[in-house]
């Protein structure tokens, strides 16, 4: 790090801490008071504080997590909000969280509000904010819905999802997430979207260059044995596989897509073809 | 514990695993993959989880950050026979894909998950919900989900756990734990009343922890090991070097081990996974382990708090070292330098070359005074 942003690293934190407390108040809703002292968390040591499941946080690239307790009478609310890598990270961690039974609501990128739980995420952050309250079926949507808006106006950063999520066709969509390592359990698909549909399943895979792309369709085509070309993008193939059904898997430019679980690979190819043509 | 270890063809849906020790080669994806004959079977290991009398393979499949139902799928095909989830993880999803994947393989494995709940009324009612999304009735194990001490144990939970299993929705009753498990496990021992530890235990941790696994496996209690690759899955040094199969065997090897939960994303972790079953550990293997506890000896703090109070300039050891992890560890300089900078002026302005002779002695070995050194030069 060079001198002069050295000197700028103290100015940037103390702006930083300053945000925190904006977004982190109890204020934002009338009648919440907070009740114990703030908590914040690394990745050093989040298990501290979600167990096991600071794992989920982790890989999708958890930076650190800031959180408050509110009160109000019986009632508790606890809110946390964790700093990603990056906005698609955040949006990330939020799909993997999300009900997917419940449509997303255009808060932030996205986000979901529940009688007792509300998330969402913009920019780098995701949030969470849990209800706790001895009535199993109190709804807190009104005063969830407060913070939520509160917090979204004191946040800085992206308010518009991943544009991949476009590039998915619509009809007979249920759900897509962000899956952080091998995408359709294959290690050689790192990271990438996941597109579920009624029938079958869509992903997109980002290499960084298109001979990266080209490296790992070819070594993904040597696992499934009679995999044959399709014409499809720039390169394909297509194979029946246990587990996968029918499967079409190719390459455009820096892209990885396809289809899984479909009957047959033919018709794997025929959706990743509009897929494909979506594709930048 | 017993322990035995039998051979099993896996070609169920017809599939089969390539030769053991042989480099990964995912053969299986063919449907006209080769006759049973042609591929070497997979040897799987058993052992008995303590009191339970419930027979599972020493490797299990922890679910928690799996994301494609086929590897669950799979792992089933193959013989896998115990699972875990938690009512926390994904809020819910988690639980979802492991419930749909089983399907019907169900009943014939072990399947557990875990609640956060802090009162009866929660624990229950998230049990509901946990056999709701697992889409079945019963969980054969049903934990407190990361509890650090006795203290975080109230008796309500104890009884939640009791009237699950009466009401026989939880066949057996446990406690998982990350931290404290040297304390928490003598105790859940004497207490007499659970049936499975689920506890963070591998290679790296101080021999402590062992007597504290032996005690719980002396009581009857069925041991479930986690975190066994020591971070190693998301650890690239551990993982270049081949050391993640060798970090799982040594704890599969541990007798008073019943199972292992290692996390599992994709087939070739799983395929990975299954050598470390039926396979001892080598010399090789204790090689690699102890090439990389040398590596990581020097320079991580493993906050035993043995330092506290030994620097003669009155430094706070343990926490310079975690802010230095912050930077070095985790590439979090900004946060690291952040808590650096929040001690107090006489602390960040004091350097450890101003002493002629440390006086912290880490009994893990860090070497605390370079370490120091270092976060003062990036830090201050």
């Amino acid at each position: 790090m060079r001198a002069s942003q050295l000197a700028l690293l103290p100015i940037l934190l103390a702006a930083g801490v300053a945000h925190a407390q904006d977004y982190l108040s109890c204020q934002l809703a009338p009648g919440w008071a907070q009740s114990e002292p703030k908590r914040q968390y690394t990745a050093d040591n989040l298990y501290d504080y979600k167990d096991g499941g600071a794992e989920g946080y982790l890989i999708y690239g958890f930076v650190r997590m800031d959180g408050i307790t509110c009160k109000s009478g019986a009632s508790t609310l606890a809110i946390d909000v964790s700093e990603m890598n990056d906005a698609d990270s955040a949006y990330g961690v939020f799909t993997a969280n999300l009900d997917p039974k419940l449509p997303i609501a255009r808060i932030g990128m996205g986000g979901q509000i529940q009688p007792q739980s509300a998330l969402f995420a913009k920019g780098k952050y995701y949030i969470e904010i849990v209800a706790i309250d001895p009535n199993p079926s109190g709804d807190h949507t009104a005063e969830l819905r407060a913070f939520v808006t509160g917090m979204q106006q004191h946040l800085q950063g992206r308010d518009t999802p991943p544009e991949a999520l476009a590039w998915f066709p619509q009809e007979s969509l249920a759900s897509i997430r962000l899956v952080p390592e091998s995408v359709l359990g294959l290690k050689q698909l790192k990271r990438g979207y996941v597109a579920t549909y009624k029938q079958g399943q869509a992903f997109i895979v980002l290499e960084a260059s298109p001979e990266a792309a080209a490296g790992v369709l070819k070594e993904l085509r040597s696992h499934f044995d009679g995999a044959s070309t399709a014409p499809v993008g720039d390169e394909a193939f297509q194979a029946k596989a246990p587990y996968m059904d029918g499967i079409c898997i190719f390459r455009k430019g820096r892209y990885l897509g396809g289809y899984a679980n479909l009957p047959a690979p033919q018709e794997a190819c025929s959706q990743a073809a509009k897929l494909a043509a979506k594709l930048p | 514990m017993s322990s035995t270890t039998s051979r099993r063809d896996f070609l169920s849906a017809g599939l089969a695993l390539p030769v053991l020790g042989a480099g990964s080669s995912m053969g299986f994806w063919s449907p006209d993959t080769p006759a049973p004959e042609a591929a070497s079977p997979i040897k799987l290991s058993y052992r008995t989880l303590g009191k339970t009398g419930l027979k599972v393979t020493t490797v299990g499949f922890g679910c928690m950050i799996t994301s494609d139902p086929s590897v669950v799928q799979r792992a089933a095909d193959l013989g896998i026979t115990y699972f875990d989830t938690a009512r926390g993880y994904q809020r819910g999803n988690n639980e979802r894909m492991v419930g749909a994947a089983l399907g019907s393989k169900r009943k014939q494995v072990v399947l557990s998950t875990k609640t956060e709940a802090r009162d009866k009324a929660g624990q229950l009612a998230e049990l509901n919900t946990s056999l709701r999304e697992l889409n079945t009735d019963y969980v054969d194990i049903w934990y407190l989900h990361g509890k650090g001490s006795p203290a975080d144990i109230h008796d309500d939970m104890i009884e939640a756990l009791q009237i699950a299993k009466q009401q026989g929705k939880a066949r057996f009753i446990g406690v998982s734990t990350h931290s404290g498990q040297q304390q928490l496990l003598p105790w859940m021992a004497q207490k007499g009343v659970f049936d499975v530890v689920l506890a963070a235990f591998n290679f790296s941790m101080d021999p402590g922890m062992e007597q504290a696994i032996d005690a719980a496996a002396k009581a009857g209690m069925g041991v479930v090991a986690m975190k066994v690759m020591a971070g190693g899955s998301r650890n690239q040094k551990l993982a270049q070097n081949g050391a993640m199969l060798a970090a799982l065997k040594w704890v599969v090897n541990h007798p008073n081990v019943a199972t292992t939960v290692p996390s599992i994303t994709d087939m070739d972790q799983l395929e990975q996974n299954l050598k470390a079953m039926g396979n001892p550990l080598s010399a090789d293997d204790h090689k690699l382990l102890a090439a990389h506890l040398e590596l990581i000896q020097p320079l991580y703090c493993r906050m035993c708090g043995k330092c506290e109070g030994t620097c003669a300039q009155g430094l706070p050891v343990a926490d310079v070292l975690r802010f230095l992890t912050y930077a070095d560890g985790y590439g979090q300089f900004a946060l690291g330098r952040e808590k650096f900078l929040e001690l107090p002026a006489t602390q960040i302005a004091a350097r450890c070359s101003d002493c002629a002779e440390c006086t912290v002695k880490c009994p893990f070995g860090v070497q605390v005074s370079d370490r120091m050194a270092r976060a003062q030069e990036l830090f201050a």
